[in-house]
Parts: C-alpha cells; sequence; structure tokens
C-alpha cells in the first residue's frame, strides 16, 4: 500500500481576538490508498482542522496554515492557490460533513444536486475545468476559469440517461423508491437518507480520498450502523481512501483499518487498529481506553483522566500531555517528544518508547 | 424490594393543529407516549433506552410534571402525583431531573452558589444561612472547589457545569434524579469522570436513578434495569445484564447489535441487517409499531399490539412471536 | 447527610479569571471601538445639554448668549460670525441660542418613548410568550393592531383632539412605539422558554411570574436594549416630522423639527437656517445609532 496523501510537519493557526490558538502543532500523517483512517480525538484537539486543511476549506481568515505540505499524489496541497485546488477538491478528494441538513441546498430537489455533483464530473472528463457554483466562487473569492464548462440548471426536467445515472447512484447507498425521493426536497428525508444522498454525490466523482467529518454523529445508533457498513462496503467498490473524523473510538474500533489519536493539536499515537487496541503505547491513549465504558459497573473499573485538555492559547513547552500523564518524566516538560515509528506501522510521540535523547526509565 | 416510581399505561399526545384556524379541534396527535406502564425500584438505576422518537424523552418530562400526562398514572413514592391535588413543590423535594446540554442548564447571569441553592429556596424555604451550608457540601459532593461559588457559568467548561447541574439537583436531597442523557453532550474522557461521580452520588445518598440514554455502553455501564422503548412503546423490560446477553425483541437485538463495541476484534457493526426507518408519530403503522421492520412479522402483527408478556422472570418482551428470537 | 469528603482527585484545571477583569476587558473593547465611542460623546453631549437646559429653565437662569425668543437681538439673517454662532433669523433672534433650548425636546421625547416601549413591549412580549394559548393569541393580535395604526395620522388626531404640544406628541407615540418591541420580547422569550434552566427553575417550585422576572427578563434584556439603543435615532426623526409639521411646539418656542419647517424658504438666501437644525437632528441620529453598533458588539461577542 503505498501513500495517498502524507501529510508533513502541518502547522495551521486561529487567530482571534483572545490570541492566537495553534490548532495543528507540527503534524505529520499518511494516508494509504484503499484504508479507512480514522482520526480520533476529543473536542478542540484539532481532527477537523485537519480534515479541513486536506480539502482545502480552512476558513482564511481566521485560519493559516503557518508551514508544513499536504502531499497528495506527488502535489503538494498547500501550495496550490484556491484556484488548482478546485481540480481536486469535490472531484479527487471528497468531503462529507456531520450535518447533512446544511450541505444539501434546502430550496432544491434531491434530484438536480446529484445531477449537478453528476454533471460537474462529466464535464471535467471532457476536459473543461470544473466550475465552482456562484455561491461558492463568492465565499472563497474564486476567480472563474474563461472557458465556462456545462452546468447543470435547475428546475429543467432530468430525464434519459442523466435520470438514469442518478438513480444508480442512489440505488448504489441502498436508497429505497429511488424515483420517488429525486422529487423529494431535503427536508423531507430522514437524516439517515439525507447521509446517504451526501455519500453518493461524494462518491459519484469516483474520489481517491473521501474525508468524513463526525459523519455519523448527528444519526441514531441503528441509522449510524447502516450508514458505516454502506461506507466500508463502497470503499472497496469505488477503490477510496477513506479519513473518517471521530470523537468515538468505539466506531473507529468497527471500521478503521488504521487509528491516529490526536491531542491538543497533535498526532499521538498512529497505528494498525488492532495493534493500537491491543498494545496502546501513548498513554493519552491507554487512558482513553481505560475510560470507556465496556460492560456492567460492577464489572468494568473506569478510570477518567485526570485533569483537562490544556488552553491552546498559551503557548506550551514540551508535551501537552505531561500535566496529566502518570508517567510524566523531567524532560517531558523540556521538549515535545518526535512522533516516530517505534515498532512495526506503530508511530508514537512519546518519550516512553524509543526516543534518542532520554533514559527509559519511568521513575525519574 | 420496593418500587420508588411507578407509571401506568402513561401516555401523552401532543395535538396537532390542521390549517390556520387556532380554534379548530384537533384531529390529529404526535403519539409521544403511547401507554408506557413500567417500574423503578428503590436504590436501583433504570435506563430508558430508545432513538428519536422513541418517547424516552417525553416520557421522562411527564414523570417530572413538566408536561400533563394526557392520560395514565404515575405513583410516586405510594402517592398518586397525577392528580390535580398534588402540590408539585411536595413533588421536587423528591423528584429531580438533570438535563442533556450542560449549556442551557445553567442561567449565564445568575451565580453558581446560586443556581445550586434555588431548589432550596423555592422548595424548602430555608435561611440564608443553611442554603449556604447545603450548597457548600453539594460543591464538594461534586468535586468542585469552593471559590465556585461566585463564578458565572460562562467561566465553566461543559463538565464543570454538568456537575453544578448535579450539585444543583442533589441539593434537596431527592429519592429519584432522572438523568436526561447526562453525558451526551460530554467528551469521552469527561463523560467518564460523570459516569463515576453519578455512581459515587447513588452511594452515598441512596438515590434510585432513571437514566434515559441512546447510548446502549452507559446504559449498560450505569444501570441495573433496562427498559426498550420504541415509537412511544415500551418493547422490553428487565434486568440489563440479561437483556444485554440474550435480547429478546426484534428491535432490542438490532439496536444492541447496532451500538459500536470499543473491540476491533468483535465487529457486530458490519453485521448488523435492520432496514427502514423509524415510523412517523403521527400516523404510525397499526399493530405492532415495528412490524414493517421486523424480520419475524407475520398475520397479527399488524392488527394488534402486543402486550408486555414475561418470558422469565421479570423479563417483559411486548412481542407476539417472541419464541422466534429464544 | 453521610460526611462528605473532597474524594476525586480529578478535580478540573481552576476556573477562568473572575468578574472584574471581565467586566474591565468588555469596557476597553469599547474604547477601542472608535465609532462607539464617537457616538458615545455624542449622546453624552446630547443627554447633558437637555439636563443643562431643562435645569436653567427651571432655575430660570439663562444659560444661552441670547434669549432664544427675543426678537433683533442682532441683525436679521445674519451669517454665523462670532457674536452669532449659527447666524440669526429673519426675526433677527440668535439661531445658535435656540438650538441649544430646544435640546431638551426631541432628547427627552426619544428617551422617554423608546424607554416606555421597550419596558411595555417587553412586558407584554414576554407575558404572550410565557402564557401562550389564547392570552397569546389575544396580546399579540392586540399588538398588530397597533403596530398598524399609521404614526403620522394618530399624531394629528391626537394633536386636534389634546393639542399641540410636546408632551402630547411623546403621548402620540408611546401609544405606537411598543409593538416592535413585544414582537421582539416575544420571539426571544420562547428561546429562553426552551432552555432547560427554566425547566430547572420549575423543578425548583418556582412559579410562573417568578422565572418570568428571575430568568427570563434579564436573559432577554440585552438584546431588547441593543435595539431600544439603535432605535432611539428613529423617534428623534419621527418627532422631529412631526414638529415639522407644526404639531409640537407653538411658535415662538423652538424646536429642530419646527426650525426646519420655519426656514425651509431660505434654503437659498440663509442656508445656515434650514441646514444647521437639520443638522442637529441627524447627529442625533447618527450618535444613538453608533452607540447602539457599539453596544451590540460588546454585548453580543462576549
Amino acid at each position: 500500500m503505498s501513500n495517498l496523501v502524507k501529510v508533513e510537519n502541518l502547522n495551521v493557526c486561529y487567530e482571534s481576538r483572545g490570541g492566537r490558538v495553534t490548532a495543528l502543532d507540527k503534524v505529520s500523517l499518511d494516508i494509504k490508498t484503499n484504508e479507512l483512517l480514522a482520526v480520533v480525538g476529543e473536542s478542540g484537539c484539532g481532527k477537523s482542522t485537519l480534515a479541513l486543511a486536506i480539502i482545502g476549506l480552512l476558513p482564511n481568515p481566521p485560519a493559516r496554515v503557518m508551514s508544513g505540505e499536504i502531499v497528495f499524489k506527488g502535489t503538494d496541497l498547500i501550495r496550490l492557490g484556491q484556484a488548482n485546488m478546485r481540480e481536486y477538491r469535490g472531484t479527487q478528494i471528497a468531503m462529507i460533513f456531520q450535518e447533512p441538513l446544511s450541505s444539501l441546498n434546502p430550496v432544491y430537489k434531491v434530484g438536480d444536486q446529484i445531477a449537478e455533483a453528476i454533471m460537474v464530473k462529466r464535464s471535467r472528463e471532457d476536459g473543461n475545468p470544473p466550475v465552482e457554483s456562484e455561491f461558492m466562487q463568492k465565499t472563497h473569492k474564486i476567480v472563474p476559469p474563461s472557458k465556462v464548462s456545462k452546468s447543470f440548471r435547475y428546475g429543467k426536467r432530468i430525464s434519459g440517461e442523466l435520470k438514469d445515472e442518478i438513480i444508480a447512484s442512489l440505488k448504489l447507498v441502498r436508497i429505497p423508491d429511488p424515483d420517488q425521493v429525486i422529487e423529494r426536497y431535503p427536508f423531507e428525508l430522514s437524516g439517515g437518507m439525507r447521509q446517504r444522498v451526501m455519500i453518493a454525490m461524494a462518491l459519484s466523482q469516483e474520489p481517491a480520498l473521501l474525508v468524513a467529518d463526525e459523519p455519523t454523529t448527528a444519526l441514531d445508533v441503528t441509522t449510524q450502523a447502516q450508514v458505516l457498513k454502506l461506507m466500508k462496503e463502497l470503499m472497496t467498490k469505488v477503490k477510496t481512501s477513506v479519513l473518517l473524523i471521530t470523537h468515538d473510538l468505539a466506531v473507529a474500533c468497527q471500521v478503521a483499518d488504521r487509528v491516529a489519536v490526536m491531542y491538543a493539536g497533535d498526532v499521538v499515537e498512529a497505528a494498525n487498529v488492532f495493534d493500537l487496541f491491543s498494545k496502546p503505547l501513548h498513554p493519552y491513549t491507554q487512558g482513553l481506553l481505560s475510560c470507556l465504558p465496556t460492560g456492567s459497573k460492577s464489572k468494568v473499573d473506569l478510570k477518567p483522566i485526570p485533569g483537562s485538555v490544556p488552553d491552546l492559547r498559551s503557548p506550551l513547552v514540551g508535551c501537552k500531555y505531561a500535566s496529566r500523564c502518570q508517567f510524566v518524566m523531567k524532560q517531558c516538560l523540556d521538549r515535545k517528544p518526535d512522533f516516530i515509528e517505534t515498532m512495526e506501522n506503530h508511530e508514537v510521540a512519546c518519550y516512553l518508547h524509543g526516543e534518542k535523547n532520554g533514559t527509559h526509565s519511568a521513575n525519574n | 424490594m420496593e418500587p420508588i416510581l411507578q407509571t401506568t399505561d402513561l401516555t401523552k399526545y401532543f395535538s396537532v393543529q390542521r390549517g390556520l384556524n387556532p380554534f379548530s379541534k384537533a384531529k390529529k396527535f404526535v403519539r409521544a407516549v403511547d401507554g408506557v406502564s413500567m417500574t423503578i425500584w428503590k436504590g436501583t438505576t433504570i435506563a430508558v433506552v430508545g432513538e428519536s422518537g422513541c418517547g424516552k424523552t417525553t416520557l421522562a418530562r411527564t414523570i417530572a410534571l413538566l408536561t400533563k400526562p394526557t392520560s395514565g398514572d404515575i405513583v410516586f413514592d405510594g402517592r398518586s402525583i397525577v392528580n390535580g391535588k398534588t402540590n408539585s413543590k411536595q413533588v421536587y423535594r423528591d423528584l429531580q431531573m438533570i438535563f442533556q446540554d450542560p449549556e442551557s442548564s445553567l442561567d449565564p447571569n445568575i451565580k453558581v452558589g446560586d443556581s445550586i441553592g434555588e431548589p432550596l429556596e423555592g422548595l424548602m424555604g430555608w435561611n440564608k444561612n443553611e442554603v449556604r451550608n447545603a450548597v457548600e457540601k453539594s460543591l464538594a459532593a461534586v468535586g468542585l472547589p469552593q471559590d465556585s461559588v461566585d463564578r458565572l457559568p460562562g467561566q465553566l467548561s461543559g463538565g464543570q457545569k454538568q456537575r453544578v447541574a448535579i450539585a444543583r439537583a442533589i441539593s434537596p436531597q431527592p429519592k429519584l434524579v432522572i438523568l436526561d442523557e447526562p453525558t451526551s453532550a460530554l467528551d469521552a474522557s469527561v463523560q467518564a469522570q460523570i459516569l463515576r461521580l453519578l455512581l459515587q452520588l447513588q452511594k452515598d445518598y441512596a438515590l434510585s436513578y432513571m437514566l434515559i440514554t441512546h447510548n446502549i455502553a452507559v446504559a449498560e455501564y450505569l444501570s441495573d434495569y433496562m427498559a426498550v422503548m420504541y415509537s412511544g412503546n415500551l418493547v422490553e423490560y428487565g434486568l440489563t445484564e440479561e437483556i444485554m446477553a440474550k435480547p429478546r425483541h426484534p428491535y432490542t437485538i438490532a439496536l444492541i447489535s447496532s451500538a459500536p463495541i470499543a473491540n476491533p476484534w468483535k465487529r457486530n457493526l458490519l453485521q448488523v441487517e435492520i432496514r427502514g426507518e423509524v415510523p412517523s408519530a403521527i400516523n404510525p403503522p397499526s399493530g405492532c409499531k415495528f412490524n414493517p421492520r421486523c424480520p419475524y412479522a407475520d398475520g397479527a402483527c399488524s392488527r394488534e399490539i402486543p402486550k408486555l408478556q414475561e418470558v422469565s422472570p421479570g423479563h417483559l418482551v411486548a412481542c407476539h412471536f417472541v419464541e422466534k428470537t429464544a | 447527610m453521610p460526611s462528605l469528603i473532597l474524594r476525586f482527585d480529578w478535580v478540573e484545571v481552576p476556573l477562568k479569571s473572575n468578574t472584574r477583569s471581565r467586566v474591565f476587558s468588555s469596557l476597553r473593547l469599547l474604547v477601542r471601538n472608535r465609532e462607539a465611542l464617537v457616538g458615545t460623546v455624542i449622546v453624552v453631549g446630547f443627554i447633558l445639554m437637555a439636563f443643562l437646559v431643562a435645569i436653567s429653565i427651571l432655575l430660570k437662569i439663562q444659560i444661552t448668549p441670547y434669549d432664544p425668543i427675543t426678537q433683533n437681538v442682532g441683525p436679521s439673517l445674519a451669517p454665523p460670525s462670532i457674536t452669532h454662532l449659527m447666524g440669526t433669523d429673519v426675526q433677527g433672534r440668535d439661531l445658535f441660542s435656540r438650538i441649544v433650548v430646544a435640546t431638551p425636546n426631541d432628547v427627552s421625547v426619544s428617551l422617554a418613548v423608546d424607554g416606555v416601549a421597550l419596558i411595555a413591549g417587553g412586558i407584554i412580549g414576554s407575558i404572550a410568550a410565557f402564557r401562550g394559548g389564547l392570552l397569546d393569541e389575544a396580546l399579540m393580535r392586540f399588538t398588530d393592531v397597533i403596530f398598524a395604526l399609521p404614526a403620522l395620522v394618530l399624531a394629528m388626531s391626537i394633536g386636534v383632539a389634546l393639542g399641540p404640544g410636546v408632551t402630547n406628541m411623546m403621548i402620540a407615540l408611546m401609544i405606537i412605539w411598543w409593538p416592535p418591541y413585544a414582537r421582539l420580547a416575544r420571539g426571544e422569550a420562547l428561546r429562553v422558554a426552551h432552555q432547560n434552566y427554566i425547566e430547572a427553575a420549575r423543578l425548583s417550585g418556582l412559579g410562573t411570574m417568578k422565572i418570568l422576572f428571575k430568568h427570563v427578563m434579564r436573559n432577554i434584556v440585552v438584546t431588547m436594549l441593543v435595539y431600544a439603543t439603535l432605535d432611539i435615532g428613529t423617534v428623534i426623526l419621527v418627532y422631529s416630522g412631526l414638529s415639522y409639521l407644526g404639531l409640537s411646539v407653538r411658535p415662538p418656542q423652538p424646536d429642530w423639527g419646527e426650525m426646519v419647517s420655519a426656514y425651509q424658504d431660505y434654503l437659498i438666501t440663509a442656508p445656515w437656517l434650514p441646514i444647521i437644525p437639520g443638522s442637529i437632528i441627524a447627529l442625533g441620529v447618527i450618535g444613538f445609532s453608533l452607540l447602539g453598533d457599539g453596544l451590540r458588539d460588546m454585548l453580543e461577542t462576549r
């Protein structure tokens, strides 16, 4: 498996009136081809920022990429301007969000919106550069190319070949009665159905990477199971890699091939899902695992992690987890540990494991 | 064991107005709670689980007398609290509630200490000193520093706010506390802190809990009994351990198997087979509401609403063909 | 109750900064916002001037360089100069003195009307929201009816019925100014009513009225105050319009709107006469608008 995306030393800050917050602190991560990588972390750890950075939708201001690169199929996406990013966004890198009601335009029928996605793909295949909608152009200050490609006109009756393609994509995501759903508006569908429509639209482009930011958090448990199962199946059919952002470690367990754990703007551990659970190396990962309720109270002793996440506005020296870590050593407070591969395909940022400078004794 | 609360055929219907006429008699109803009878045993925790639209939140609010039930009875600590004669102030000394969203649980303009003392002033009629002492004790019990008394909620984190809400609920020393999704809005590590706190408080104050949640893992951890709701009806009731080990109602089976387990070797999620969506609450399917989605549905299912029957001591299931899941 | 000890060692990081520094940072924000500062200066200036004039009238002291009503204190239609800062009108009256003395009219009418509208509308709207049902319908439809009344027509009718004058115009405006506040209060109160702390207050045994005053009012007051501050400028404009139509003061008493009307014929020959009163009105409106904007920025970014 080769690297589809290689994030290298990515540093993203948010400038606000309260100060500068470092959302991603020199983060490095790989996404391989045909794998589902789950990025897990609690609120404020930077996982959503990472997803937005990869797809190039960071709100700019207040977010700023200070340094680092995101290499996708050999091209550094950071260096590309907005205009060139459009070659990739929506076509090779697709994204689905948490709240599907705000991802779908509520005033247009579902069928029309899928048709637009398909038309964009067709026009790309014809060799024309993809045209963003007027709204996207205005909000992201994108200059439209001089050669305008065929875009979809809302309100026109969909028929024939286009309609068949739309129905096929809806069938792919197991939506019942697709010919009726085409005529519906987003608010008439349930949350689960809307999310499936989003997946249909995203995958109709046959992207190399699908970024899913908490796609099932707003859904019921049974609907979540259906949607996750669907995503997993479609991954193999469409040959896409999936970057799944989630706060739910259990969800990551169920569908991921690899898992990366984030804390306060750092990736602290990344490994194959089985290795992560059988041999969690970073104390935060261990803490996270031992505070999940996995049985009845009489059998399970929940061990919450003491303390709380540090304030990212004040610059922190050393390992950000040091204030809560039971294995903290002096060097943890001096310098942040590097994110290195200590075992086969298992990377961790911790002085307890494999750092050159510093002893391995935990009793300092 | 004696019951602390019992509901008998409790229903709550919301009328849906047709058209613009404000005086028209509504002909359609949202059957949020459609005849629920259950028992909460003293000193135990019951988890009422279900997905959105099943009516568990409405059930909780009806029991807490925040909305008037349409019909049915609620017997709390031996007395019926549904008739007009009940003084709700009396009830609230023994029955309190904690809500899902810690952000909206506290008035942003009122100091933490005053928020915690609110039920004491309103229900007990204590003087300022007694209230202050009780607030101090409550803060200590939930693990917050004493100087929180003068803080405003805006200065607290989500987990801290939830602790304040808990402190407020236990300050009048109630017997039953209803917990409406107490940790759904919190991160995993904070959730663990709050769950442990709730367990500790239950021991210290001999509390009974009614936990409303859609999170099966939390329900399994915290509760002794479980009640599964679907579209306003109670479909399964019994000991949590029994139901988790061997769920009998087809919906419960689907629900529990959909709950993601934090174990990559037990990939239950990818084997789940459930089709369809939650039915409309205004126009539910006739007969058993789950029948359009049920893999075992047959004959009587679309005609008759099944009643709760005992499949083993204390384990009740509402299904015509419950023997199919044995 | 069992003895309670602080049993948890995972007490979280100390809480954030206390109240005093928050107030200071809010004030700092206001100062940093230059427009709001300008607005505040203008508003404070107007209000102080109104106070001074009102007191001087009470104590029968003249604080203006000339008596505003006396004619021929200077040459007729003299342009602004050292002796007459804003010039004189056709009857030789000093314009500056007239402008100054007219200040309490607009300021008091706008503040009074706005204040009454805020309180009356606020109470009506929040009661309607909280009680709901038939009372809500009745109050809101009553609000709609009042809202539909045209300001000018009503003011003129009152002018005919009670006679012209500042107080009568104030009454006329008070009658019709409150409906938007009732609507706003109702919307805000509905939003607040769904917050969990309201239900917690019920669970604490508080009655509906007590909840309304303890919780609901405090939480809707910010939005309403911002709207009210921005609205004062509008009252000034409408009152000036009524005064322009002659419904307010009787000559020779000065009033800004009345002055614009009386002097409009001199726009070419003695432009300072209509322009200065008009500009003062505009300045008042701008001042209150800037202050309202600043207040909104300060309160809504907290």
